[in-house]
């Protein structure tokens, strides 16, 4: 070791001027052509700009959304089980925001349900069953499916659904289920393509290793692949579920927007999305309406970093193995 | 001709074979994988309750063959096999069998040990579930008298129920041939099973198929002559896609009539 440094030094110190010695200063590091620095600046200013926007979006929406109990004195329990939305009436206002978390989850759950069998589906479709054609038609289907606006599935859905669902089950046809269904198909896509993805990482030695103890093609795929694809299948779903949930404008369109909790799923209901949208350009910054619903916007926030959570604690877990 | 062998090959310790009926008939097999003729009329016998190996440099065409014999092929898109492969006397590259029973009956272990990543009892009791087989009885006996077969049982007894990919290489590759013995085929094809093994475990596996071969026709695939040596009663040497000479190992090792064959299995090139 000691030889070693020796003879480093010695080496440096007959070329004193050895363009292996690196001493710039500070300024010519930023102004030189070919300096890292530049690069460096670039790519750390984007990083940070990006948690910064993520950190003061999250503080941002917590002092908004905290203001309801802190400056209004909304009693936190209450704002969060009472099932009674009436910030317009005149005496004895009140604010309860139980029925548009209920139907957020609610309309996260069924779109879920609605979507994961057919996903799958077509997941196993489109890697398993016909490789080269199910992707090439499916692959641009899922695109398109992706691309179209959520206001272009709203109309199709107040057009098509609403009418169905009126027609076969009474009321409205503005519903609960109607929503699910229009947010179903709209994270349909998302659920098919990573569900795809996680199928296809499941490696061909267990196929193989499947049909050399004779296996049929679909005791190959729901016995051994879509276990061994496990949990980012299931990564798939609740990333699918995490846009049904802040999902707004299409939503909207179908759902009725009824201020109480449903009894059915075939009753009008309301998300945390949807009164938002509703009601934030009727309010004035700074009344209690207004904190009201940034006191929303809190709660779907801290939800989707539960997604969030679940997310990591899913992958990371495929990943120890 | 008798060649003169060089140090590499001197440690033959093959039981001379015994002439066992033909279990496998081969006959002018040719596959192709799209223009690519990887096997070109290749005829040999693969007798029963023997030990059958294919030698040959990489890209040799003997992997492709071995995977015809329980039409592993199929799963390849651009594969497509001609000629007649006579088990049980049917041919085997007949497009009206059925590839679930004849796989059912020919087993196969990879050069990767592949385990599914479920426990290890699930991973012998799956291709029984497959068939059918409910009775948890009979399941958990079959478990046991396959891992004791391959020599798993004292090592794994007491975490059946944890994941198969925790066991070490070589035990892997054990469970796996456990895996393929649960269905009681007649054949047992192992596609270069010790290679990505330490030595220690690849005698253990050479050890169990010499005790398997009583009861099991084995064709092993193999890049290591001193393998075929040690273990086959057969050997068949592959090159170019062409089987260059098939016969006794004994003979094929002392007295090869092919130049290639000698050169290869001095070490000269390969």
């Amino acid at each position: 070791m000691g030889i070693n440094k020796t003879v480093t030094r010695r080496s440096f110190e007959n070329k004193p001027e050895s363009s292996l010695l690196k001493d710039k200063g500070l300024i010519k590091r930023f102004t030189d052509r070919n300096s890292e620095g530049r690069g460096k600046l670039y790519i750390y200013s984007s990083a940070i700009l990006m948690i910064a926007a993520v950190v003061s979006i999250t503080l941002f929406l917590t002092l908004q959304g905290l203001r309801s109990f802190t400056v209004d004195h909304l009693n936190i329990w209450d704002f969060l089980t009472g099932s009674e939305w009436y910030p317009d009436r005149a005496e004895n206002p009140s604010y309860g925001a139980w029925p548009f978390v209920f139907g957020s989850i609610s309309v996260t759950l069924l779109a879920a349900l609605i979507t994961t069998p057919v996903a799958i589906g077509c997941a196993i479709f489109m890697t398993e069953v016909a490789k080269k054609w199910g992707q090439r038609i499916l692959q641009p289907v899922i695109e398109i499916l992706v691309g179209i606006p959520s206001v272009v599935y709203g109309l199709i859905g107040l057009s098509v659904i609403v009418p169905f669902m009126r027609h076969h089950f009474g009321g409205t046809g503005l519903s609960l289920l109607s929503g699910s269904i229009v947010v179903g198909i709209m994270i349909l896509p998302t659920v098919t393509s990573i569900a795809a993805d996680s199928i296809r990482a499941v490696p061909d030695s267990l196929r193989e290793a499947s049909y050399a103890i004779g296996a049929t093609q679909w005791q190959t795929i729901w016995r051994v692949v879509i276990p061994a694809a496990g949990s980012s299948l299931i990564t798939a779903i609740v990333l699918g579920m995490s846009r049904a949930f802040g999902e707004a404008l299409a939503v909207q369109m179908v759902i009725g927007n009824a201020r109480h909790v449903p009894h059915s799923i075939f009753d009008p209901a309301a998300t945390l999305t949807t009164i938002i949208t509703l009601s934030m350009g009727n309010s004035t910054t700074g009344s209690v309406l207004n904190d009201a619903l940034w006191s929303l916007g809190l709660i779907l926030l801290v939800i989707s970093y539960i997604f969030i959570v679940i997310i990591r604690f899913l992958s990371g877990r495929r990943n120890a193995r | 001709m008798v060649v003169q062998l060089e140090n590499n090959v001197s440690c033959f310790t093959g039981t001379p074979a015994v002439d066992t009926p033909v279990l496998i008939d081969a006959e002018n097999v040719n596959i192709y994988y799209g223009d690519n003729h990887a096997v070109k009329q290749v005829s040999m016998p693969i007798h029963e309750k023997s030990i059958t190996a294919l030698i040959g440099p990489s890209g040799c065409g003997k992997s492709t063959f071995i995977r015809t014999i329980n039409r592993m092929n199929d799963l390849i898109a651009t594969a497509r096999c001609e000629g007649n492969i006579d088990y049980h006397g049917v041919n085997i590259l007949n497009p009206k069998v059925d590839v679930v029973q004849l796989r059912k009956e020919i087993g196969m272990v990879f050069q990767q040990p592949n385990p599914f990543p479920k426990s290890i009892s699930e991973n012998i009791q799956l291709p029984l579930k497959f068939t059918g087989e409910r009775n948890k009885k009979k399941l958990k006996e079959i478990t046991e008298k396959c891992l004791r077969q391959v020599g798993l049982w004292d090592e794994v007894k007491d975490r059946l129920d944890r994941s198969a990919t925790g066991l070490s290489g070589g035990q892997q590759q054990r469970l796996c041939i456990a895996r393929a013995l649960a269905l009681k085929p007649d054949v047992i094809l192992l596609d270069e099973p010790t290679s990505a093994l330490d030595p220690v475990s690849s005698s253990k596996i050479e050890e169990l198929l010499l005790e398997l071969k009583k009861d099991y026709t084995i064709v092993i695939v193999t890049h290591n002559m001193q393998q075929a040596a040690r273990i086959a009663d057969y050997t068949a040497f592959f090159y170019q896609g062409e089987l260059v000479e098939f016969g006794t190992t004994k003979t094929l090792f002392t007295r090869p009539e092919k130049k290639n064959t000698a050169d290869y299995i001095s070490g000269r090139f390969g």
